[in-house]
């Protein structure tokens, strides 16, 4: 379960990222989250695994308030969620499989688990035939792909995806959508934020509407309308 | 656990390797800086052992005149026992103290000779003093001098180690400062050296280390990696320098070492010790090697983590 509670970011005094956001997301919700670019949608996702901290309120995560999380209690918390970031954040020098590995490297797994866990995420994909490959040697939706296989890949109880169908075709995002659904009925919480007016409308899902760092919209089966 | 040591270790090793000429003049300075310290301890190592072996030779020798009687010069024997500083007397006869002279003189006919000549024993029973401390030969000496037995006493010996001793001793002293000053200006340089590397190493991989907190690496995992690469330079270190100063002692003790870099007093002892010294110290040697190459880098690492790793 993860609480807003009157949560404010402000980066610079002239406009805050964030107002008075309060917000509740129960488990093996899919939520989406919606708003014109600057809204604060990545805001809102990157207090959830700590990139950022509120400048006023509280985010709880588990009861947990992550405003006191202590710094050395960081990787255990975000180990917890599986994140796509919004600029995929994959490591130019590493192939697409090594990328996905590499987040299990950093939880400890055993190079026999890790492995196995790769092929069969890269698989899930579509990117079996890419694993060799340097994000810099394939597509925009490629690259996108493997970023979700990344946050997939240790199996995260809370997927939280910045824009995960930014780069993708209409097919290719339908299939990442199946896919995100198809997780979340396994027990995954996903929160997406997106502009994908098409996509949101088909989900028939919870959809959070930001305009200008204030929650506008709270809909159970909403549509994008900014 | 085990595979993100092993994860860590081949990635500070990667680190290592990537930085290429970096890594070869870092790992180039350390070694320079354990050979310093290497030489310059065996230099402080070997005048102290010269020093030692010149203080178990120091004694006082009390001369007893010719006319004294056995019974007289055992009184003034345990007289002299009785003096807090002394550990021990050694009686040397006028018998002992003749046939001593005469077996050291054996090759010189003159002395032989002149001995036989003069028919009876010209030298007096004598007595050897030594202290508990080669500090208190002084005092004792003093105390002689004043005591109520000093006009049986033909000559006391004493002054003539006291020079070696003291010079020794200044000598030491000296080394000592620049050894110190030597390995502590050494060191300082192959940290600062070793330190930038390291911090290079960091800058490249900056996008690498953010990703890594993003997914939720533990800190000691985003560290290790840094910590491993300055061991690695400190252990290569050591291992370059340890034959490097094995051969470079061996040169010396060999060799002429006259035009040596080594502030040596007593070349010919210090060869001779110096021959064996690498051999029989070996194990405390190359441990105390690796052990300061591992420290220097380890201090390097630990000051660019806390610097530029802010977790
Ligand atoms: N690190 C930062 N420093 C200063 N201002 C920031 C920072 N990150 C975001 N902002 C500002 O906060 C506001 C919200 O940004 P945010 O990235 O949350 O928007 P968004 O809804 O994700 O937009 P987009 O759809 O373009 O990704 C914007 O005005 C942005 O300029
Ligand atoms: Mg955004």
């Amino acid at each position: 379960m993860i609480i807003y509670e009157n949560v404010s970011k402000i980066y610079s005094s002239d406009s805050p990222a964030l107002m008075d956001v309060n917000l509740r997301i129960e488990e093996r919700e899919f939520v989406t989250i919606v708003g014109a670019s600057g809204a604060g949608k990545s805001t809102l996702l990157k207090m959830l695994y700590a990139e950022e901290r509120p400048t006023r309120g509280n985010v709880y995560f588990h009861r947990n308030n992550l405003v006191n999380l202590k710094n050395r209690h960081l990787p255990q918390h975000r180990r917890q969620i599986g994140t796509v970031f919004q600029d995929f954040k994959l490591l130019p020098k590493k192939t697409l499989g090594e990328n996905v590995a590499f987040a299990m490297e950093v939880a400890g797994k055993s190079n026999a688990e890790i492995q196995k866990a790769t092929n069969q995420i890269l698989d899930i994909v579509g990117l079996s035939q890419k694993i060799d490959k340097y994000p810099g040697e394939v597509s925009g939706g490629e690259q996108q792909r493997a970023a979700l296989a990344r946050a997939l890949v240790n199996k995260p109880k809370v997927l939280v995806a910045d824009e995960p169908t930014g780069n993708l075709d209409p097919i290719s995002t339908w299939e990442i959508m199946q896919l995100l659904l198809k997780i979340n009925e396994f027990g995954t919480t996903v929160i997406l934020a997106t502009h994908n007016k098409g996509m949101v409308d088909k989900l028939q899902r919870r959809v959070i509407s930001i305009n200008k760092g204030r929650i506008a919209r709270d809909e159970a089966m909403g549509k994008y309308c900014i | 656990m085990f595979a993100k040591l092993s994860r860590t270790f081949k990635s500070g090793w990667k680190n290592l390797i990537r930085n290429g000429s970096l890594a070869i003049a870092t790992i180039g300075v350390i070694t320079i800086t354990l050979f310093i310290i290497n030489v310059q301890g065996a230099t402080v190592f070997a005048n102290n052992t010269l020093l030692k072996e010149v203080e178990s030779r120091v004694n006082i020798s009390v001369y007893v005149n010719t006319e004294m009687s056995e019974a007289e010069t055992l009184k003034i024997k345990s007289e002299i026992e009785r003096y807090p500083e002394v550990k021990s007397v050694e009686y040397i006869s006028r018998e002992d103290a003749l046939a001593s002279f005469k077996e050291l003189n054996s090759d010189n006919e003159t002395i032989q000779r002149a001995i036989s000549e003069l028919g009876e024993n010209p030298l007096g029973a004598a007595l050897n003093i030594r202290a508990y401390n080669p500090d208190q030969y002084q005092a004792i000496s003093k105390k002689i001098e004043a005591s109520s037995f000093r006009e049986s006493v033909l000559e006391v010996n004493y002054q003539k180690y006291r020079g070696v001793i003291e010079n020794l001793n200044k000598e030491i002293k000296s080394n000592q400062r620049m050894a110190l000053t030597l390995g502590i200006t050494f060191s300082v340089i192959a940290i600062l050296i070793t330190f930038n590397s390291i911090r290079i190493t960091m800058y490249a991989h900056q996008k690498e280390i953010e990703i890594m907190r993003l997914v939720g690496a533990s800190n000691n995992y985003i560290r290790l990696p840094f910590l491993w690469e300055g061991i690695f330079y400190g252990l290569i270190a050591a291992i370059i320098a340890i034959p490097l100063s094995y051969f470079y002692l061996k040169i010396v003790a060999t060799g002429d070492a006259s035009g040596s870099v080594l502030p040596f007093s007593n070349s010919r002892f210090i060869q001779s010790f110096l021959s064996g010294y690498f051999v029989e110290n070996a194990l405390w040697i190359i441990s105390s090697q690796l052990f300061l190459g591992v420290l220097l880098g380890v201090i390097s690492s630990v000051l660019a983590i806390r610097k530029y790793l802010k977790i």
